[in-house]
């Protein structure tokens, strides 16, 4: 009895198990939608600001200097001071989703160097607090939701540390979806600018002064720029986001689907173990029934021929009297 | 649409969509120094605008207001391209969240702050200054 009791109850813990990997199954996949819809929506505005700054750039008077587009490597030993922001996400249950990035991450600090973290997300946050890594514990922002305010503030921090030179390169290491079933995990150098979009950059080399069509940049092309480098800054951080979070639910559907289908398989066999017991139980029963009454049968024969003897000697007995 | 007027093609792209893209007559923007209007086959120019309003004549000479901020702007061979990172019209555009954003901007100016936070707050207030002014306006 005890063992069909034991069965029954562990159905019951998984189908409740199931119930939850189902609704976070469920869930992730409407978040994952509406993630990619909202990249979808911001698409052409930061396709545009591409080419408006790659314009701006081609049309920059000869020797201009902007505190974003300077070059800071100027000789071999120069030891620049890294920043690194990572996109984590708030929970686990996501597959090896957090793990590839924090991994990532570790290779790339130099504890030795004043490296400096940036982390968004709380497994990554907690994971680094423990493991003696600079992590700037002023900067908090939550992997849910990704929307432009906050990459606007996260850009906007980065972008201010780097105009005041506490920091000399920012990398940014996130995960990409490459199709619907695969992520990788990705790093991009963020700043220097000329870093990030190399392509940009070295296609004005060849136009000289003369070959340039003129344009006027009003009202001066220092101000242009500061319109338009933090926006073309927070477009890559935004997506950064974007395409993590998605990574995220991507991977984190993947886990809940094989969660669901070891526990079904699971399910299914313990139903198999339990009819069987329960057959067996039964089986059990109408043996010893059978048995019982066998032997009942058996025992009234025994009592009926007895009885039978003894009228029959009594009889004898009447006759001979 | 009427007769003889020029026309440049237009698309205003906000960060979240695209706002207009279609042929235009004319274009106002904000501008740190005042504000600029911009006809058919104007000079090949960049501009950077400031938080305000943002109106598109159409082709038929009908007036699209819409308030817009921080963003950038170039007209090259009668295209003009607008990039801003806000951009509402004056339905969408809600006066009590305008007021709380001013609101709130104005506390966070009383407080003691670090400079990039009086940066943040001063953009912030310049928002929503230019909301406010900007849904008024047509009432």
């Amino acid at each position: 009895m005890a063992s069909t009791r034991e069965i029954k109850e562990r159905i019951n813990s998984i189908k409740n198990t199931l119930k939850i990997t189902n609704a976070m199954y469920m869930i992730s996949s409407t978040k994952l939608n509406n993630a990619r819809k909202s990249l979808a929506d911001t698409e052409p505005y930061y396709y545009a600001l591409q080419a408006m700054f790659a314009r701006v750039l081609r049309h920059l008077p000869e020797g201009y200097t902007h505190p974003y587009l300077e070059v800071r490597e100027k000789s071999e030993d120069f030891n620049p001071r890294k920043a690194v922001i990572c996109v984590t996400a708030d929970k686990g249950l996501a597959g090896a989703y957090n793990h590839n990035v924090l991994k990532m991450v570790e290779k790339e600090i130099r504890p030795d160097f004043n490296d400096m973290l940036y982390v968004v997300g709380e497994v990554g946050r907690q994971y680094f607090y423990h493991h003696n890594v600079n992590v700037d514990g002023e900067f908090l922002y939550t992997a849910q939701n990704p929307s432009l305010a906050r990459a606007r503030a996260i850009s906007e921090e980065i972008l201010t540390l780097y105009r005041e030179k506490e920091i000399d390169e920012v990398y940014l290491i996130y995960t990409e979806m490459k199709n619907s079933m695969e992520c990788e995990t990705k790093m991009i150098q963020l700043l220097p600018l000329i870093r990030l979009d190399e392509k940009l950059f070295h296609s004005n080399a060849g136009i000289t002064a003369v070959q340039r069509d003129s344009i006027a940049l009003l009202p001066n092309p220092g101000d242009l720029l500061d319109n338009i480098i933090p926006e073309y800054v927070n477009g890559y951080v935004y997506s950064a986001l974007i395409e993590s979070y998605c990574a995220e639910h991507n991977s984190r559907m993947q886990a809940m689907d094989s969660a669901n289908k070891n526990g079904e398989k699971l399910l299914a066999e313990l139903s198999i173990r339990y009819n069987r017991e329960r057959q067996a139980q039964i089986t059990q029963e109408i043996t010893e029934i059978a048995a019982g009454a066998k032997a009942r049968a058996q025992q009234l024969e025994i009592q009926r021929k007895r009885m039978r003897k003894q009228m029959a000697e009594n009889g004898l007995s009447a006759v001979t009297e | 649409m009427a007769e003889g007027t020029a026309e440049f093609s237009l698309q205003v792209i906000a960060s979240n969509r695209v706002f207009y893209s279609d042929k235009a007559q004319q274009l106002i923007v904000e501008c740190g120094n005042g504000k600029v209007g911009l006809l058919a086959h104007h000079e090949a120019v960049i501009l950077a605008t400031v938080p305000g309003e943002l109106s598109i004549q159409k082709r038929d000479g009908k007036w699209i207001h819409v308030v817009a901020g921080n963003g950038s702007l170039v007209f090259a061979n009668n295209r003009c391209t607008v990039l801003v990172d806000t951009c509402e019209t004056q339905e969408e555009l809600d006066r009590r969240r305008a007021q709380e954003a001013l609101e709130r901007a104005q506390e966070r100016m009383r407080q003691k702050q670090s400079i990039r936070e009086y940066n943040l707050t001063q953009a912030a207030m310049a928002r929503a200054l230019s909301r406010l002014k900007f849904k008024d306006k047509y009432n």
